[in-house]
């Protein structure tokens, strides 16, 4: 029997006011570790889904939401641009790479997107079954849509029109899968890719379809891109095949250095019809907007976490309050001063740190289990069992914690006097 | 050796407490008398050295313990004394037997639990060794208290009204287990008390 083994058993004979002092602690240091996972886990999944995308070009309107829709896939697009307009960019001499995207129609919520086959080389996405599309109707599914459906090669599907489910199907024309994208746990996860003329075809435009893309990866090793005949060619192939008023729904863009980033967004916003948003600059504003609910939730859990270190203190104090006679019998046995303060001060740090480690568990127990409810799958880019940086300031604040609650029981204890207790029965 | 001379004492500086002169050499038992009020407690707490008298001389074992500052007094009676109380304090969360083997490593002697085991075998509570102090009778825990006295082997053992609030019965038991066990290790023993029935039991006592 020593003092630490003497602070134990003080903690687990009264076990209510433990308990209930570690769930404050608990819940209050939880909540914080959880929204830094949250927050780590936004930024990663915002920073993956990027890949290198300088400029999106899309109808005037939020660039937020242009943002969010082109690259997140996680909005309504703002509108859509003439072909003939957006391929005009993709001339540009700044322009390292220009992919057209075209979406609108869905199958059971996600997403159908029209594009090129650079998207799937921007996510180096590689193939787990079968091929990419090489003509109209013939559909890429990323992972999570082919394991969420059962799809297959071979499979056929009807689209339905607008991006929620239950829109109008469009059934004259039946997609077919040629091909089932290896999990990449960014969002073309959760795409289906096809042509752009697919798109156009589905929504009644009348375009020949060339049956092979004009262009495959080696186009944009850049040698000949410039070439003034092939200067109206780009993206699709030759424009002859491209209706007059065909249109897309946005364009990324990736720059070759960042000059482009100085004049092409200006020279679109204010010579054009269409708009060009900078997704570093949306995403910057969009994490400073979740700054502030995140530190609001934040102070809520820090005031938790105070009133865990207050709920500790009552405990500490009360107890003392019983135990006065129990401390001068040890000081009569020949217990030091300072061995009283080691007791006490052992009972409040290992609730407020006990608390806080708990706490750090619980909340990456709730990360992993968000996936098993949330409706599509859920991927992480990688999951954080570490701590992170920002955590931890969490223990020495409990540690903090600890001593503060203790601090008034610590003084009694230490200015006990003993002939006046022992003689007051 | 035990030996205290002219000891006064004041709480508040204008009712003076004057103790009779005491003198106890090894081995050798002493009950004082007194009522309520005369200051025995006070004495007691004096002798143990939780109290600091105002004037006079305290020596044990040659020790001046009228000299010792506070740290080295609190040591001195670790090591030193064993106290026996009217209520019988423990530390009510752990069992019995903790209870001994705190009193052992605070006073910093050998844990030998084999020894204390013995020890409350020889009170009679050889099977409440793991019960918790509120689990045992009145008289059980005042058995307890007088093992938990003496498991460290003081040299001088203090008792306060130890049988007050005991029938006739258990007031001989618990007497007899005090003089037993300061016998057993050659403690010089004090009882200080208002119980009558006491004096027959000793042969030296003295009347505050």
């Amino acid at each position: 029997m020593n003092i630490s083994k003497l602070s134990w058993q003080n903690l687990i004979s009264k076990p209510l006011n433990t308990t209930l002092s570690l769930l404050l602690m608990t819940f209050g240091a939880g909540i914080i570790s959880l929204l830094f996972l949250l927050n780590n886990q936004i930024e990663q999944q915002l920073q993956a889904n990027l890949r290198g995308v300088d400029m999106v070009v899309g109808s005037k309107g939020s660039p937020l939401q242009l943002i969010l829709s082109s690259i997140y896939h996680i909005d309504n697009p703002t509108g859509n641009i003439p072909y003939r307009e957006a391929i005009k960019i993709d001339n540009n001499s700044l322009v390292d790479l220009a992919v057209p995207l075209s979406f609108g129609d869905s199958y059971n919520g996600f997403r159908i997107v029209g594009t090129t086959h650079h998207y799937p080389e921007l996510y180096e996405m590689s193939l787990n079954k079968g091929r990419l599309w090489s003509q109209s109707l013939e559909v890429v599914l990323g992972s999570s849509v082919a394991q969420i459906h059962k799809l297959k090669i071979g499979d056929t599907f009807y689209g339905t029109h607008g991006l929620i489910e239950g829109g109008h199907v469009h059934d004259e024309y039946a997609y077919e899968v040629v091909g089932v994208f290896n999990p990449s746990y960014t969002i073309l996860d959760q795409l289906i890719l096809t042509n752009t003329q697919s798109v156009w075809r589905v929504h009644n435009h009348e375009v020949i379809d060339q049956g092979e893309e004009y262009h495959n990866g080696q186009h944009h090793n850049n040698d000949h891109k410039h070439d003034t005949e092939e200067s109206t060619v780009t993206m699709l192939g030759p424009s002859s095949s491209v209706p007059e008023d065909a249109m897309i729904t946005s364009l990324l863009v990736k720059f070759k250095s960042p000059i482009g980033l100085i004049q092409l967004p200006r020279k679109i916003n204010e010579t054009t019809n269409m708009q060009a948003a900078v997704p570093a600059l949306e995403i910057s504003r969009l994490t400073n907007l979740l700054g502030f609910g995140v530190q609001t939730i934040n102070t809520i859990a820090f005031i938790i976490i105070i009133v865990s270190g207050l709920s500790i203190f009552i405990s500490l104090y009360n107890s003392l309050k019983k135990r006065r006679y129990e401390l001068s019998l040890m000081r009569v046995h020949g217990a030091t001063k300072w061995q009283l303060v080691h007791l006490v001060l052992q009972e409040g740090i290992i609730l407020s740190l006990i608390g806080t480690i708990f706490g750090l568990l619980i909340s990456r127990i709730t990360l992993l289990m968000i996936p098993l409810f949330a409706e599509q799958k859920y991927t992480f880019v990688s999951f954080q069992f570490y701590l992170l940086n920002e955590e931890l300031w969490l223990l020495p604040v409990a540690l903090l914690i600890g001593v503060a609650a203790s601090l008034i029981p610590i003084i009694l204890s230490y200015n006990i006097n003993i002939p006046k207790t022992l003689s007051n029965e | 050796m035990l030996k205290s001379q002219s000891i006064n004492f004041s709480y508040d500086g204008t009712h003076q407490f004057c103790f009779p002169d005491i003198q106890l050499s090894k081995g050798e038992e002493l009950l004082i008398l007194g009522k309520s009020g005369v200051g025995k407690t006070t004495l007691l707490q004096i002798l143990a050295g939780l109290l600091k008298p105002s004037s006079g001389l305290l020596e044990f074992n040659g020790a001046q313990l009228h000299n010792l500052s506070p740290k080295e007094s609190d040591r001195f009676r670790g090591k030193h004394i064993g106290m026996v109380f009217q209520s019988p304090y423990f530390v009510k969360n752990i069992s019995i037997l903790d209870n001994l083997l705190l009193s052992l490593y605070l006073s910093k002697n050998n844990k030998d639990k084999k020894k204390a085991v013995e020890l409350l075998e020889q009170v009679g509570l050889g099977h409440k060794i793991n019960s918790k102090p509120n689990d045992l009778s009145q008289g059980e825990q005042q058995r307890a208290a007088i093992a938990l006295a003496v498991v460290k082997n003081p040299s001088l053992i203090l008792a306060d009204e130890p049988t007050s609030s005991l029938d006739d019965v258990n007031c001989k038991k618990i007497t007899s287990l005090l003089k037993e066990q300061a016998a057993s290790t050659k403690a010089q023993l004090i009882i200080i008390t208002h119980d009558q029935r006491l004096k027959t039991q000793f042969n030296k006592s003295i009347m505050l």
